[in-house]
């Protein structure tokens, strides 16, 4: 089979769009609709200048998704002088796992020549994941604990390093299965938070004075075509599943997804592009200073923004000293 | 026409299929969507939608998060 656009052996088949590419098209195409969701969340600021530059803090874990923002936005913006960016790494205490994914990262930053911070849940919080599994004094999955204390630290840290924007590697796959499990769950002040913190364009977006805001600029790329693109350009992802990973729900939603898109190609683009839009209404109605963020103060122990007397985080942390 | 696919760090499977049949086929039968892997023949990467043309493939599942 050849590739549409050349006489070359295509390497792969986008059945949502009906087209075949081989490698060196398909590399390309990637990181053309990278740019463009770039250029359509107005992700850089229109008055950043040389002399007054935006910071990006890019979350780069290691694997085979921020490893391939990484690699693109440096292939985009490395030379623009009106952004700053610095990779961030978290290592959980994950033995093994995460110790060869920092391998990556920091084979990735040196190849790049970008500033790279590496920054430990132990260091932070004298606890590691793989002793929290063990002990769970909260009875739950290994991952609600922590995707808290990751969250906390990339904000803290990319608050820290001085960022205007948090980039994350999601793709179309987590972005369309986290829309579908809003909905499922009937969360529309969540969607409205989902379009203000990370999805909506920059120029549409609510203020967020509490949070660094995010961006996604991966999210219409496939997972497949993700892996598949970090595979032929050959970038050091390291490719091993966390031996703690266990979120059940989003596990069968993704199969849900899996099965649609077999039957119906194409289901979580539209699933995005509906919720995009849903989602810009929802932020309308909830969005901005509504009466629940006014509601927000500082965390008793730590000082970050929160809607009870102690975060969130603060509160696992007591219950893993308490152990 | 008898297929070898050898799953990558697991299991290899031996599958009939039949003539004229696709890579998307192959994995139907290990139970596999073609969203959560990539086909490589001689360690390349090929479209699911075309006939199986080799009679070893090697299928590399695809890792979640980071």
């Amino acid at each position: 089979m050849e590739c549409d656009k050349c006489d070359r052996d295509a390497v792969m088949q986008a059945a949502y769009s009906g087209g075949h590419l081989c490698e060196t098209h398909f590399c390309r195409s990637v990181e053309k609709r990278v740019r463009r969701r770039i250029r359509s969340d107005t992700l850089l600021d229109p008055e950043a200048t040389p002399d007054d530059p935006e910071t990006w803090v890019i979350g780069l874990s290691g694997g085979k998704d921020s490893v391939v923002l990484t690699h693109i936005l440096d292939e985009t913006f490395g030379e623009d002088p009106r952004i700053e960016m610095l990779a961030l790494t978290i290592h959980e205490g994950i033995e093994g796992y995460r110790d060869e994914s920092v391998d990556a990262c920091v084979e990735l930053a040196d190849d790049l020549e970008m500033r790279h911070e590496l920054v430990s849940y132990e260091e932070e919080f004298g606890i590691r994941m793989d002793d929290v599994v063990e002990d769970d004094p909260e009875n739950m999955a290994p991952c609600a604990y922590c995707g808290v204390f990751r969250r906390d630290l990339l904000e803290e840290y990319a608050d820290e390093y001085g960022a205007d924007k948090l980039l994350t590697g999601h793709n179309l796959d987590d972005e369309a299965q986290t829309a579908l499990m809003n909905i499922l769950e009937g969360d529309v002040k969540q969607i409205a938070k989902h379009f203000d913190a990370s999805i909506g364009d920059f120029e549409e977006r609510a203020e967020q004075d509490d949070f660094i805001p995010r961006a996604k600029p991966l999210r219409d790329i496939p997972e497949k075509e993700v892996a598949l693109y970090a595979q032929l350009m050959e970038l050091p992802a390291h490719i091993t599943e966390c031996p703690h990973a266990s979120e059940a729900y989003r596990g069968e939603i993704q199969e849900l997804l899996w099965n649609l898109e077999e039957n119906h190609p194409g289901t979580r683009h539209s699933i995005m592009s509906g919720y995009e839009e849903l989602a810009e209404l929802a932020a309308d109605r909830y969005g901005g200073d509504d009466e629940e963020n006014k509601d927000l103060s500082e965390c008793e122990q730590c000082g970050s923004m929160t809607g009870s007397r102690i975060c969130r985080k603060c509160r696992l942390l007591e219950s893993i000293a308490a152990v | 026409m008898d297929v070898t696919v050898d799953v990558v760090s697991e299991t290899t499977h031996e599958v009939s299929i039949d003539d004229g049949a696709t890579y998307a086929d192959l994995l139907s039968a290990i139970d596999y969507s073609p969203q959560e892997v990539s086909v490589l023949v001689d360690g390349s990467p090929v479209p699911e939608d075309q006939p199986v043309a080799a009679d070893t493939v090697q299928v590399v599942r695809l890792i979640k998060g980071g």
